[in-house]
C-alpha cells in the first residue's frame, strides 16, 4: 500500500485534538498489563505527531494493540485512536514483512471447508502433543491455548439440506466460526427467527475480513469486503435486512468497511445489517417471545464483548434474556477478555492475553454461574480457557427457553 | 428507536437523571461521547464550600438567598437533599460515600494542600480524620503524578516512595497501578514493603490508584498488615475514584434497562417548532436517529464538548443554546490567572427557567420539552464554590424528575 497516498479524510486522523486526558489509559486492557506498549494516548496521537509517511517506521509496539476499539468508547474527545495505531500497525508490518504464522492465521477460512469434511482427521490432529510442540516451535502458535474443533457437517450445508419455512425474509451473514466451529449458535438463530415467523436467506459470503484488517493486511481485507458488499447489495435490492450473531464481523461490515476501506456500497449495506438482537428489537419482536419463553431456573453470566460496545448499540441481547422467566442474569464486571482474535494464539502474546483476561476470570468466579454468554466466538473461546465453565451465545439459551429445554 | 426520555452526557448529571428516570419506570436512553469529565477531576463529593462550620443545609440555604438564578435555587434544598440520598443508596458498604455529620470535611490532595469536600468515599475518611504529624504519605517509585516527599512537606509529615515488585513489571500509570492493587496478593506485599518502613506513624496516606473494583479489600489489606489508618489522597487526571464511580452508575443503569450509547457525539437536533423530536447520533459511515418524549442536556462545559469557541463567541453546538457570556473574548479572562475572584468564562453557560427550561435573554422559553442540567448551566462557578458535583447531582435529579412531570 502507499501510505503517502493514505487518504486521511476517511478517518479521524487528526492528533491535535487530542487533550491529554489520559482517561484512555485507564481502559486499554494492553497497556494495563504490559509496560511494553505504551498505552492508547502516547501509541496513538502521541506517536502521530511524528509519524511522516515517508520515513520508517519505528514504534514496533503498535503490533501490541489488539484493535478492541475500547479507548475510543471512553474519550470525550473523539480522537480516532485505534485507527491511528491501526493505520501505523499497518505501515510498520508492510515495511517488515510478516510472517508465514500471520499470513496462516488470517486465511484459516480459505482451509475451512475441506477440514470441516476432514473433521473426525483433523480435531485430533490439533490436539496432538506433538504437532503442538511443532507448531508452537516453528510457527509460534502457543500451544497452551486449545484450537477451535471443526464440525461436520457446516451450518451452511446444514442450512442447505433443511426446507426453510416461508415468511418475510432477513439475510444471515453468520461467519466463518459459526460455520465450522459453532454451528449450533447458526442452527439457534435459524430456530429463534423461523419461530418467530422469519424466513432466513444465506447470501454468498466470504470471511468478513477483519483478521485481515487486525493484520494490517489492507488489500487483503478490501478483496474480501468488495465480493460481500456485493453480495449484500443483491439481498438489500431484494427488501431486505441482514443480521449479525458475532460482533466483531458485524463492526467489520457495518463500520470498518467505509471507515477504513472506503468500499463503494459500504454505506448502503451500514444502513441495513443489524446485530441480531438489535433487528430483534427494531422489529419490536420482544413481547411475542416473552409470551412463548419457558422458565430457565438458574444463573447466567452475560460478558459484553469489546466490539459490541464498539458497534454502540447499547447491549441488545441483554433485553431478550431479560425476558426468559426464572433466568437470573448478572453481567460481568470486566473490559476485555483478551483473546483478540489471532493475538492471543500468538507465542509471544499468549502471556499478555491471558494477563488481560486475569479479571475477567476473577469477575466470573464471584459470581459463580451456570454458564456464561458472549456474542463474540473469541470471548467464548477465551473464557471457556480461562475458567474451563460452558460458554454459549446469548440465542443459543433464547432458543432453549423457546423450545422448553434447560440450561445445559 | 422512541423513548420516554433520552439524556445527552455521561457524566455525574446524566448519569443521576437516569437514574431518577429509570427509578420511575421510564424507558430511557442516556447518550454520551465518552466519559466525560466524572472520570477526570471528581473524587469525593463537593457541594459548596462557603459557610465555614455550618451544616451543609444552612450553608445552601443562604447561599441560594443571595443567588436566586442559582442552579441550587433552581433545583432547590429538596432536590439536592434528595439527590445525595439517591447517589448514596446507589454505594452500599462498604465502598460508601457519607458526610461527617452533614457538614464539609478537609482532605488532603496530591498538591499536598488540604480541600474541602462534602460527600467522603470511604477509602478518603481516614484522610479527614488523620492528625498529619502522625501520618505517613507514601508514593509508588516510576509514578510520576504523586510526589509523597513534596506532598508530606506541605503537609509537614514524612513522606516515603516505595519500589512495587519488579517481577510484576514496570507498570507506572494510574490505571495499571490501581488493578495491580485489585490482586490481593501484589496488594499483601505492597503493604509489607510499606510495614517495613513505618517509624510510629499512626495513618498512611497513599495516591487514590487502591483498585477499580476492589477498593475496599485493598484497604483492608492495607489497614491489617500495618495496623495503621489508610486514606487515599486525589491526585492528577484521570481519576480512579471518579471511575469507581461512573462503572457503578453504568452498571446499575444497564441491569435496569436504560440503554447506554456511550462512544459517539451527538451532532443535532430535530426540531419542530418549540419541541424537539429526536437527535441524530454519528457513527461512519452511519447516521442514526433516536426519538423521544423528554431530553434532559448535559454535555457539561468546555471539557466534555458542551460548551465550544469560535474566535469571538462561546456557543452551545446541539441546539445552539442563547449562552451568557461576556460581552467579547477580551472579557474571558482577568489579567492575571491566578488574580483573585473568578475568570468570567467559567460563570458562561445556558440560561434557563426556573425549572431549567433553556430560555433567551428575553426570559422566552425555546424549548419546552427539553431540560437542561449540570455544569453547562449559567449562574455559577463550580471552580471557586466547590459545587461541581452537587449541582449535577441536584440539578439532574431535578430535571429527571420535572420532565417526568413531577
Amino acid at each position: 500500500m502507499d501510505w503517502g497516498l493514505l487518504n486521511l479524510e476517511t478517518t479521524k486522523g487528526n492528533p491535535d485534538i487530542c487533550i491529554r486526558c489520559a482517561t484512555c489509559m485507564a481502559i486499554c486492557p494492553v497497556s494495563r498489563v504490559s509496560p511494553a506498549f505504551p498505552g492508547p494516548k502516547q501509541a496513538g496521537p502521541g506517536a502521530e505527531r511524528f509519524r511522516n509517511p515517508k520515513d520508517a517506521s519505528v514504534d514496533d509496539w503498535t503490533e501490541l494493540c489488539i484493535g478492541c476499539h475500547l479507548c475510543e468508547t471512553v474519550c470525550s474527545s473523539g480522537v480516532g485512536i485505534s485507527e491511528m495505531n491501526l493505520l501505523a500497525k499497518a505501515k510498520y508490518l508492510d515495511e517488515k514483512g510478516r510472517s508465514f504464522r500471520d499470513w496462516l492465521l488470517t486465511h484459516l477460512h480459505r482451509f475451512d471447508p475441506l477440514a470441516s469434511r476432514l473433521a473426525a482427521l483433523v480435531n485430533p490432529l490439533l490436539k496432538s502433543r506433538p504437532l503442538r510442540w511443532l507448531l508452537d516451535r516453528f510457527l509460534g502458535i502457543d500451544q497452551r491455548r486449545e484450537l477451535p474443533r471443526y464440525e461436520y457437517p457446516s451450518f451452511r450445508q446444514w442450512f442447505r439440506r433443511r426446507q426453510s419455512l416461508k415468511g418475510r425474509k432477513v439475510a444471515y451473514f453468520y461467519g466463518c466460526y459459526t460455520n465450522v466451529h459453532d454451528v449450533d449458535v447458526g442452527k439457534a438463530v435459524v430456530e429463534v427467527l423461523e419461530a418467530l415467523g422469519w424466513e432466513v436467506v444465506i447470501p454468498p459470503q466470504d470471511c468478513c475480513g477483519i483478521p485481515r484488517l487486525g493484520n494490517g493486511d489492507f488489500p487483503g481485507a478490501i478483496k474480501l469486503g468488495t465480493t460481500n458488499i456485493s453480495s449484500f447489495q443483491g439481498v438489500i435490492g431484494q427488501g431486505m435486512d441482514i443480521i449479525f450473531s458475532s460482533s466483531s464481523c458485524g463492526l467489520m461490515i457495518r463500520h470498518e468497511y467505509g471507515r477504513f476501506l472506503a468500499l463503494p456500497g459500504a454505506g448502503e449495506v451500514a444502513a441495513r445489517i443489524f446485530d441480531l438482537f438489535e433487528f430483534l428489537n427494531k422489529e419490536a419482536q420482544g413481547k411475542t417471545l416473552a409470551e412463548r419463553l419457558s422458565p430457565l431456573p438458574g444463573k447466567v453470566a452475560y460478558f459484553a464483548p469489546c466490539h459490541l460496545r464498539a458497534l454502540d448499540i447499547s447491549l441488545p441481547a441483554l433485553e431478550f434474556l431479560r425476558l426468559i422467566p426464572q433466568l437470573e442474569v448478572e453481567l460481568i464486571k470486566a473490559d476485555c477478555c483478551g483473546l483478540a482474535g489471532a493475538f492471543g494464539f500468538k507465542k509471544e502474546k499468549y502471556d499478555i492475553s491471558q494477563a488481560i483476561g486475569a479479571d475477567l476470570a476473577l469477575a466470573i468466579r464471584d459470581i459463580n454461574p451456570d454458564l456464561v454468554l458472549s456474542d463474540c466466538e473469541g470471548c467464548r473461546m477465551q473464557i471457556h480457557h480461562l475458567t474451563g465453565l460452558p460458554v454459549t451465545h446469548p440465542i443459543q439459551l433464547l432458543r432453549d427457553s423457546l423450545k422448553g429445554g434447560h440450561i445445559s | 428507536m422512541h423513548f420516554d426520555l433520552i439524556i445527552i452526557g455521561l457524566g455525574l448529571t446524566g448519569l443521576m437523571a437516569a437514574r431518577t428516570a429509570v427509578e420511575e419506570g421510564r424507558k430511557v436512553l442516556l447518550v454520551g461521547r465518552g466519559t466525560g469529565s466524572l472520570c477526570i477531576f471528581t473524587n469525593s463529593i463537593d457541594v459548596l464550600a462557603a459557610g465555614g462550620d455550618m451544616t451543609i443545609k444552612e450553608s445552601v440555604t443562604r447561599w441560594v438567598r443571595e443567588q436566586p438564578h442559582h442552579p441550587y435555587a433552581k433545583a432547590g434544598w429538596d432536590n439536592l437533599e434528595a439527590s445525595l440520598a439517591s447517589f448514596t443508596a446507589l454505594f452500599p458498604p462498604p465502598y460508601s460515600f457519607a458526610s461527617r455529620e452533614g457538614k464539609n470535611s478537609l482532605i488532603p490532595t496530591g498538591a499536598g494542600t488540604m480541600r474541602t469536600t462534602y460527600l467522603l468515599p470511604e477509602s478518603f475518611l481516614a484522610g479527614a480524620l488523620a492528625d498529619m504529624e502522625k501520618t505517613l504519605i507514601v508514593g509508588i517509585e516510576g509514578f510520576k503524578d504523586f510526589h509523597a516527599e513534596y506532598v508530606a512537606h506541605h503537609l509537614k509529615c514524612r513522606g516515603i516512595t516505595v519500589a512495587i515488585p519488579r517481577e510484576k513489571g514496570n507498570v507506572t500509570n494510574a490505571a495499571g497501578l490501581a488493578s495491580l492493587m485489585d490482586d490481593p496478593s501484589f496488594c499483601g506485599d505492597f503493604a509489607g514493603l510499606i510495614k517495613k518502613r513505618i517509624a510510629g506513624e499512626a495513618s498512611i496516606g497513599l495516591p487514590a490508584l487502591l483498585g477499580f473494583r476492589s477498593s475496599s479489600r485493598a484497604l483492608e489489606i492495607i489497614r491489617t498488615e500495618t495496623g495503621c489508618q489508610v486514606f487515599e489522597i486525589p491526585i492528577l487526571p484521570p481519576s480512579i475514584p471518579g471511575m469507581r464511580i461512573f462503572h457503578r452508575f453504568k452498571e446499575y443503569l444497564t441491569m435496569r434497562g436504560v440503554s447506554i450509547i456511550q462512544g459517539h457525539a451527538v451532532e443535532s437536533s430535530l426540531r419542530q417548532g418549540k419541541r424537539c423530536l429526536g437527535i441524530n447520533v454519528a457513527q461512519s459511515p452511519l447516521t442514526r436517529t433516536y426519538t423521544a418524549d423528554n431530553f434532559i442536556l448535559a454535555t457539561g462545559r468546555f471539557f466534555s464538548g458542551g460548551l465550544q469557541t469560535d474566535e469571538n463567541r462561546i456557543y452551545e453546538p446541539i441546539f445552539d443554546l442563547p449562552i451568557l457570556q461576556p460581552p467579547a473574548r477580551r472579557d474571558w479572562f482577568q489579567r492575571r490567572f491566578f488574580a483573585a475572584g473568578p475568570h468570567p468564562i467559567h460563570g458562561a453557560g445556558v440560561l434557563t427557567d426556573h425549572e431549567l427550561r433553556p430560555v433567551d435573554q428575553g426570559g422566552n422559553l425555546l424549548i419546552e420539552n427539553l431540560r437542561v442540567a449540570g455544569s453547562i448551566l449559567t449562574h455559577h462557578d463550580s471552580t471557586e464554590e466547590l459545587s461541581r458535583e452537587g449541582v449535577a447531582l441536584a440539578t439532574g435529579y431535578a430535571a429527571a424528575k420535572w420532565t417526568g412531570g413531577c
